[in-house]
C-alpha cells in the first residue's frame, strides 16, 4: 500500500482531525443538552462510551489486520458473537457452587483464548493460501461471517440465550446526575479502555509493536529486514480475534447472546473503521467513540420522539457516508 | 481466461431462426387443436393451441420441440467440428451455438418435463412445480448475471447487490398496492428506482477507492433493510413481516405459472445478451482493462468513474428486473429480499459457475438450486446426530462457499476453459477447420 513518511504536513493533518473530532463531540453535546434534562444527557453519554467501547473491541483487530495484511476481516462480527457464546459455555460448564467472579473471569479468559485459536486457525490455514488473491480473501470472510452464524444457529437454535449474571459487585446501578445507569456498563467501559490503552502501549512500546507498525508502513520492506512477516501476521490477527471475542463475552451479561449480533456489530465497526480510517489505530478508537456517541444520542431523540430506536442504527451509517464524502479517506486516513 | 468470443456479423439470424422455431411449434398446436366454440380471433387461435400444448405427457408440442433440438444440436455439433468451412454463418454458429442452443432447451423444458413426468404444463402437477423452481432459479441467475458484470467483468467488488434487488420487489409492490398503479407503470418505477439507486451508489460510492466502496455498499444496503424493516413503516411495508399485493390475471404466478416461465425465460436471456453484447463491444474491452488494472487503463485516456458508473447503473437494472420478478411472484415482498443472503447468494453462484464468464453465472445458479432442490429431504447421519440437509442449507452453501474460494476459485467454467479436455476439443477443430 502507498504510504508517506513521517511528515510535519501528516502531523498537521492530525490535529486538524482531532479539531474536527473535538468539534463534533461539542456539537453533539450542545445537541443532547437542547433536547434532555442533565440526568439523561449524563446517561446517554456514558451510553455512548459504552456502545464505543463495544464498537472497538470488534474494530481494532479489524484495523490493525487491515493495515498490517490488507485483508478486511468480515468474519469480525461473527467471532464477537461466538466469544459471547462461548463465555455462556465456559460459565455454564463449571459448576453452580464455584464463586460467580470466577466463572465471569474464566469465561471472559475462555472466549479470549478461544477467539485467539480461532483467529489464528483462520489465517494459517484459509486466508495463508489466498495472498496473491485479495480480492478473495474478503469474500472469503465474507462467507466465513455467514458460517459461523449458520453453524451457531443450527446448534443454539435461532433464539438466543438470556444474559448471565456477573459478580454481584458490578451488577448495580448508581445515580449520576439524577439518571440512572448500570454499573456493568460502566465495567465494560473500563475494560475497553483498559484494552484500549494496553494495544497502543504494545503498538508503541515492544518490539512486536514496532514490527507491526512497520508493517503497517510496508510489509516487503519488514520481510526484507529478516523478519518472518507471515508469523506476525498469524500473531495480529489472532490477537484482533482475540479481542473481539473478549467483546463478545464482555457485552454478553448485559445483551445476551444472539446469532444475528455478528452482523449488527459488523456493520458498525465497519462504519468506525471507515471513518476512522481504514488502518489507522488512533483513528479507530476515536471514531468508535464518535461512533458511539452519535449512536447513543440518536437512539435517545429517537426513543423520545418516534417510539423506536430506528435513527440509531441510521444515524451511524449517515455519518459514515457523510464523513465519506467530506474526506474520502476517512478522518484519520492517508491519501 | 481466454478472450471473449467476437460476434459475429450473422448473429441476427439465430433469434430469428428461434423465433422461427418457436413459431412454427405454436403454430402447428393452433392448426391441430381444438378451439373453444364461443372465440374468435387470435383468442379462438390460442384456445386451440392451448388445447394442444396443455396435453399430459408428451404432447405434439413436446415432440415437435423434441426434434427442433435434435436438428439444432446436430447443426451445432458438425459446425464445431467444420465450422469454418461453412462461411459466416457456420462460424456464427460455432462459437454461439451451444448458447442458442441452451436456449431452445429451456424454451423445450416445460414439455420435457411434462413428459419425464406424465403431467400437463398448465395445470398442478409435477411439471407445473418444477416451473416454480425453474423461475426461482432464473430469478438467481438474472442476480447472478449482473453480479458477475460487476464483480467477474469490472472487478467492483459490492457486498450490497440486495438492495437493488429488494427495491425492486419492494416499488413494484408498493406503487401496486397503494396507488393502485397498472403493472407497466409500477415496473417502470421499480427499474427506475434500480437506476436511481445504482446511480447514487454510483456517485457516492465510486468516490472512494477499492475495498472502502464493498464497505458502502454493505452499509448501504442495510440502511434499506433496517428502514424497510422498523416498525414506524408497518403501514406502509409491512415492518418485518412484509406486505402483499395483488397483481393482474395474467401475471399470476399461481395459476399463469406456464406464461411467467417463459417470462423470467425471456428476462434471462434478455440480461444474458445484454451482458453478452457489452463485453464483446469497446466498451467490454475497458470494462475489461479496469478489471486488469485500472490505473492503466486511466493512463490510457479512459474515464474509469463513467464506466464503472455504467456498470454500476446496468447491473442494478438487471437486479431490479430480477426483483420485479421475485415480488410479482410472490405476490409480495418481505424484508428478507433486502438481507444480506441475496447478496451472497449471486455471489456464490458467480464463483462456483465461473466469474468473468458469460455462462459461469447461470451454470452456477443451476448448479446450486438443483443440487438444493435434490437433497432436500435427504438426511445424513453423522455420529448419533441427524442432519436434515434442507434446515441446514445455509450453513453448507457456507461451507461450499469457502471450499470454492480455496479450491475451485475459477469455477465451473473457468475450469473447463483451462482444463486439457478443451484444449484437446480446440486442437481437433483448428485440425480439421
Amino acid at each position: 500500500m502507498s504510504s508517506l513518511p513521517a511528515s510535519p504536513l501528516r502531523s498537521n493533518d492530525l490535529r486538524q482531525s482531532l479539531i474536527i473530532s473535538g468539534g463534533f463531540v461539542l456539537a453533539l453535546l450542545v445537541i443532547n443538552l437542547l433536547f434532555f434534562n442533565t440526568g439523561t444527557v449524563a446517561v446517554v453519554l456514558l451510553s455512548g462510551l459504552y456502545q464505543g467501547m463495544l464498537f472497538f473491541l470488534v474494530a481494532a483487530g479489524m484495523s490493525i489486520v487491515f493495515g498490517l495484511l490488507d485483508v478486511l476481516n468480515l468474519a469480525q462480527g461473527s467471532i464477537f458473537m461466538l466469544g459471547a457464546y462461548t463465555g455462556f459455555a465456559v460459565y455454564g460448564a463449571l459448576p453452580p457452587e464455584t464463586p460467580l467472579t470466577v466463572r465471569f473471569i474464566a469465561a471472559l479468559v475462555g472466549a479470549a483464548v478461544a477467539g485467539a485459536v480461532l483467529g489464528g486457525g483462520v489465517e494459517f490455514v484459509l486466508l495463508r493460501p489466498l495472498y496473491s488473491r485479495p480480492i478473495f480473501q474478503i469474500v472469503l470472510t465474507f462467507g466465513l461471517a455467514t458460517v459461523i452464524e449458520q453453524a451457531v444457529r443450527a446448534y443454539y437454535g435461532p433464539a438466543g440465550l438470556i444474559p448471565i449474571d456477573p459478580p454481584a459487585a458490578i451488577d448495580t446501578t448508581f445515580n449520576i446526575l439524577g439518571g440512572q445507569f448500570e454499573t456493568y456498563r460502566l465495567f465494560i467501559i473500563f475494560v475497553g479502555f483498559v484494552l484500549m490503552i494496553s494495544i497502543s502501549l504494545l503498538l508503541q512500546k515492544t518490539r512486536l509493536g514496532i514490527i507491526i507498525r512497520a508493517g503497517v508502513q510496508d510489509s516487503e520492506m519488514v520481510q526484507a529486514l529478516g523478519i518472518n512477516v507471515r508469523r506476525v501476521f498469524t500473531l495480529v490477527f489472532a490477537l484482533g480475534t482475540a479481542v473481539a471475542a473478549l467483546g463478545g463475552m464482555t457485552a454478553a451479561p448485559f445483551l445476551g447472546a444472539h446469532p444475528s449480533m455478528g452482523a449488527q456489530f459488523l456493520l458498525t465497526a465497519i462504519v468506525v473503521i471507515v471513518i476512522g480510517g481504514m488502518s489507522s489505530y488512533e483513528g479507530t478508537a476515536i471514531a468508535s467513540i464518535l461512533v458511539g456517541l452519535t449512536r447513543a444520542t440518536a437512539e435517545q431523540i429517537s426513543l423520545q420522539y418516534l417510539n423506536t430506536p430506528v435513527l440509531a442504527s441510521v444515524s451511524i451509517l449517515l455519518f459514515m457516508v457523510i464523513v465519506l464524502l467530506v474526506k474520502p479517506n476517512g478522518l484519520f486516513g492517508r491519501d | 481466461m481466454t478472450p471473449p468470443a467476437p460476434l459475429s456479423p450473422r448473429s441476427w439470424l439465430w433469434p430469428l431462426l428461434l423465433v422461427g422455431l418457436v413459431l412454427i411449434a405454436y403454430l402447428y398446436a393452433a392448426a391441430t387443436g381444438t378451439p373453444k366454440a364461443e372465440l374468435t380471433g387470435l383468442a379462438r387461435l390460442h384456445s386451440a393451441a392451448e388445447s394442444v400444448y396443455c396435453e399430459r405427457g408428451l404432447n405434439p408440442v413436446g415432440r415437435l420441440l423434441l426434434i427442433e433440438i435434435g436438428l439444432v444440436a446436430a447443426a451445432v455439433v458438425i459446425t464445431q467440428l467444420w465450422g469454418q468451412r461453412w462461411g459466416r454463418w457456420g462460424a456464427s454458429l460455432q462459437l454461439n451455438g451451444w448458447y442458442w442452443l441452451s436456449f431452445l432447451m429451456l424454451i423445450a423444458m416445460p414439455f420435457m418435463l411434462a413428459w419425464r413426468t406424465e403431467s400437463s404444463v398448465c395445470v398442478r402437477g409435477r411439471a407445473f412445480f418444477w416451473e416454480s423452481i425453474l423461475v426461482e432459479l432464473f430469478i438467481f441467475a438474472i442476480l447472478a448475471i449482473s453480479y458477475n458484470l460487476m464483480f467477474g467483468f469490472t472487478g467492483i467488488v459490492s457486498f450490497g447487490h440486495a438492495a437493488f434487488f429488494g427495491l425492486g420487489a419492494y416499488t413494484v409492490g408498493l406503487t401496486m398496492l397503494h396507488w393502485q398503479w397498472p403493472w407497466f407503470l409500477a415496473v417502470a418505477a421499480a427499474l427506475l428506482v434500480g437506476v436511481l439507486v445504482a446511480l447514487i451508489k454510483g456517485f457516492v460510492g465510486l468516490r472512494i477507492k477499492g475495498l472502502y466502496f464493498a464497505l458502502f455498499t454493505l452499509a448501504f444496503a442495510e440502511i434499506f433493510f433496517i428502514l424497510f424493516a422498523n416498525r414506524i413503516m408497518v403501514k406502509i411495508t409491512g415492518a418485518e413481516d412484509g406486505f402483499t399485493f395483488p397483481v393482474p390475471s395474467w401475471l399470476n404466478f399461481t395459476t399463469n405459472r406456464f406464461f411467467f416461465y417463459y417470462l423470467t425465460l425471456l428476462t434471462l436471456a434478455a440480461c444474458f445478451f445484454l451482458v453478452f453484447r457489452l463485453m464483446n463491444s469497446p466498451t467490454g474491452r475497458v470494462l475489461r482493462a479496469i478489471q486488469n488494472n485500472e490505473e492503466r487503463a486511466q493512463m490510457l485516456g479512459f474515464n474509469t468513474f463513467h464506466y464503472k458508473l455504467l456498470v454500476i447503473v446496468l447491473a442494478g437494472v438487471m437486479a431490479a428486473a430480477a426483483g420485479i420478478l421475485r415480488g410479482i411472484a410472490f405476490k409480495g415482498a418481505s424484508p428478507n429480499v433486502l438481507g444480506v443472503g441475496f447478496t451472497i447468494t449471486p455471489l456464490l453462484m458467480t464463483i462456483i459457475g465461473g466469474m468473468g464468464t458469460f455462462s459461469g453465472p447461470v451454470i452456477g445458479a443451476f448448479t446450486l438450486r438443483l443440487i438444493e432442490e435434490l437433497l432436500r429431504d435427504t438426511v445424513i447421519t453423522i455420529g448419533d446426530t441427524p442432519i436434515n440437509i434442507g434446515e441446514r442449507w445455509s450453513l453448507i452453501l457456507g461451507l461450499v462457499f469457502i471450499l470454492s474460494v480455496m479450491v475451485f476459485p475459477y469455477g465451473i467454467v473457468g475450469t473447463w476453459q483451462s482444463s486439457r479436455l478443451r484444449q484437446w476439443f480446440r486442437r481437433r477443430m483448428t485440425k480439421d477447420g
